[in-house]
């Protein structure tokens, strides 16, 4: 039944055509009772035509099926309603019927063909949710078998130098394996998390959070990229409680670190601080780095973009990974020059509501 | 005969389908004298885990056949055998799982090889201990005297609420360990509170203030991103 239908359906797809089948299926019913009226009365007629409008129903939209309602109605008061072969109906009787078949043919219509798209868009839905969790589990896969070998490289590199069995150059190749496989992992980290993003996979998981509690896990894991940095934290006294996700906001932090690193000369002091600003928790990385060209400042957070003077070392993955991680949490990001040198980047989280605290009466 | 001989090896099983990972186990285990058995799947982990006791089991969450949570589960079903989870970045619903599902630590792809044998150590030094309760603990300059109910710092009492004394308490019979939010806020405020994240928040910065040398940079509670926090030895 549902092949036929969907033959039927595809055959039927444009609208017009679908007006051209109502039309069709009318005039082939009224040639139908035209000679089947020898052996019943015509008000018979009127379940045949029904029986029509229903099937029209199940293949054709609204519309067509509003039209075949209507037609049909016509074309069984002009060919069948006493006085016969025109519109005008005498007897109360006929005039009742009249009315009643268009209401029940009309109503049977709409309800049959409703319960179709009803049925159609529970597919379409089907289909788009099979197709996404096809997108992630490829997703997921691809992770696997990149980080898998990358993960293999450098725990085998790291227990290569922690043995102690090294001569002095052999320690140093293998710092750069060890360091080249870091830069690699972070790398398919990026690409992977803005894959994530662009497919709309991630649902940031909010909780009360301690915004030091963030900052200083930032801090720790990049501390590598950072070191040749000196760093300063600067968190408001009695900052409260913010509702954000922790490992989101931590990546962020430490992706605006690590650009930092990345974009500025060596021993270039960066800032961390953290103060609410009106209703928002205000977020900012500082350096006193070269600074941005000021026709760069709305494209630094675009994916894959990098400023034409930037240092090698970005991927132009980044900064949108952090606009992109911010806005699932609900907030924005901002990058500007600073005052006396230097680029600051913000994170604007709304903060408006603040926690439930249980407090102990002892 | 010399000591080493004579001395009974820590057996450890190792659980990981990627061959790769498990030979790298294998040497970096081996060369700190543990005896390894490897299987590469759940079903052959969980048959070599029946078959004979091990000290300790390394699993990897990511496995083809079951998932590695299930075999937790059901390794955690007869043995109390500590299990170090093997898991990728990113996975911080996993780890919860896994350590609400009696996982004793996890270590995060890729792992370094001093990481991994101090979360060994750790774990096996925990075992070790197994249900001695001591009355009093030392860590640093911290005194519990769990059975007085009383805390000093470098000798001085320290005042502390009756929350704040359980959320402690909680933290150092429990110490090297990872304790997940939910697993703190049942234990210390009930199973109805467990998704109150910010009375942990509160609490774990008052006990910082109270008791760190540096609330600003802890060294006794440390926080666990969006998994939990660890009371560490120092």
């Amino acid at each position: 039944m549902s092949l036929i239908e969907n033959r039927l359906t595809s055959l039927v797809g444009r609208p017009w055509r679908q007006y051209v089948l109502a039309f069709g299926l009318v005039c082939l019913v009224s040639t139908f009772d035209l000679w089947f009226q020898k052996w019943t009365g015509y008000q018979a007629l009127a379940l045949v035509y029904l029986l029509a409008v229903v099937l029209l129903a199940l293949v054709v939209g609204r519309g067509a099926t509003f039209f075949g309602a209507t037609l049909s109605a016509l074309g069984w008061n002009f060919l069948f309603v006493p006085p016969r072969f025109s519109f005008h109906v005498d007897n109360l009787y006929d005039k009742i019927m009249l009315t009643t078949y268009f209401v029940v043919a009309l109503t049977v219509g709409t309800l049959t063909a409703r319960l179709r798209t009803q049925h159609e868009t529970e597919m379409k839905t089907k289909l788009l949710q099979e197709s996404e969790r096809l997108g992630r589990t490829l997703l997921n896969s691809v992770s696997h078998e990149l980080r898998t070998p990358i993960a293999a490289i450098i725990s085998a590199a790291n227990g290569l130098h922690s043995s102690g069995a090294l001569a002095p150059a052999q320690e140093q190749l293998v710092t750069e394996i060890e360091s080249a496989g870091a830069r690699l992992n972070r790398v398919v980290q990026s690409l992977l998390s803005a894959a994530r993003l662009q497919a709309g996979q991630l649902k940031p998981k909010l909780d009360w959070c301690d915004v030091r509690d963030v900052v200083r896990a930032a801090l720790r894991e990049s501390s590598k990229v950072m070191a040749g940095h000196p760093t300063e934290t600067k968190i408001a006294p009695g900052l409260r409680l913010v509702r954000m996700d922790s490992v989101l906001m931590q990546q962020a932090l430490g992706n605006l670190l690590t650009n930092a690193a990345i974009h500025t000369p060596p021993k270039t002091a960066v800032e961390i601080s953290a103060r609410m600003e009106g209703t928002d928790l205000l977020l900012e990385v500082s350096d006193r780095g070269p600074g941005l060209p000021d026709r760069e400042m709305e494209r630094v957070f675009d994916l894959f973009h990098r400023a034409p003077n930037a240092r090698p070392g970005g991927t132009g993955l980044g900064l949108a990974i952090v606009k992109g991680f911010i806005e699932v949490q609900g907030g924005r990001v901002h990058a500007a020059n600073r005052a006396g040198g230097g680029a600051v980047f913000s994170i604007f989280l709304p903060a408006s509501e603040s926690p439930n605290l249980h407090e102990e009466t002892a | 005969m010399t000591a080493t001989e004579t001395t009974p090896q820590i057996s450890v099983m190792v659980i990981d389908d990627e061959p790769q990972i498990q030979r790298l186990l294998t040497i970096m285990l081996e060369s700190q004298g543990y005896r390894v058995t490897a299987a590469n799947s759940g079903k052959d982990g969980l048959a070599a885990t029946a078959q004979r006791r091990h000290d300790l089991i390394v699993l990897d969450l990511g496995l083809p056949d079951v998932s590695g949570l299930s075999v937790l589960k059901q390794i955690r079903e007869w043995t109390q055998t500590p299990v170090i989870i093997l898991t990728v970045q990113d996975a911080e619903a996993e780890k919860i799982e896994a350590l609400d599902s009696g996982a004793d630590d996890y270590v995060t792809k890729p792992f370094n090889s001093g990481e991994l044998l101090a979360r060994l150590r750790a774990a096996l030094r925990r075992a070790d201990k197994g249900k001695v309760e001591e009355p009093v603990l030392q860590f640093g300059n911290l005194t519990i005297n769990l059975a007085a109910r009383r805390v000093t710092r470098n000798g001085e009492p320290v005042k502390l609420t009756a929350t704040e004394y359980a959320l402690l308490k909680l933290f150092v019979q429990h110490a090297g360990k990872v304790l997940t939010h939910r697993h703190l806020l049942r234990e210390v405020w009930g199973p109805d509170q467990e998704n109150e994240t910010q009375y942990l928040r509160v609490y774990v910065q008052r006990l910082r203030d109270k008791l760190e040398a540096d609330p600003e940079s802890p060294a006794f509670f440390l926080t666990e991103p969006g998994v939990g926090y660890r009371f560490m030895e120092p």
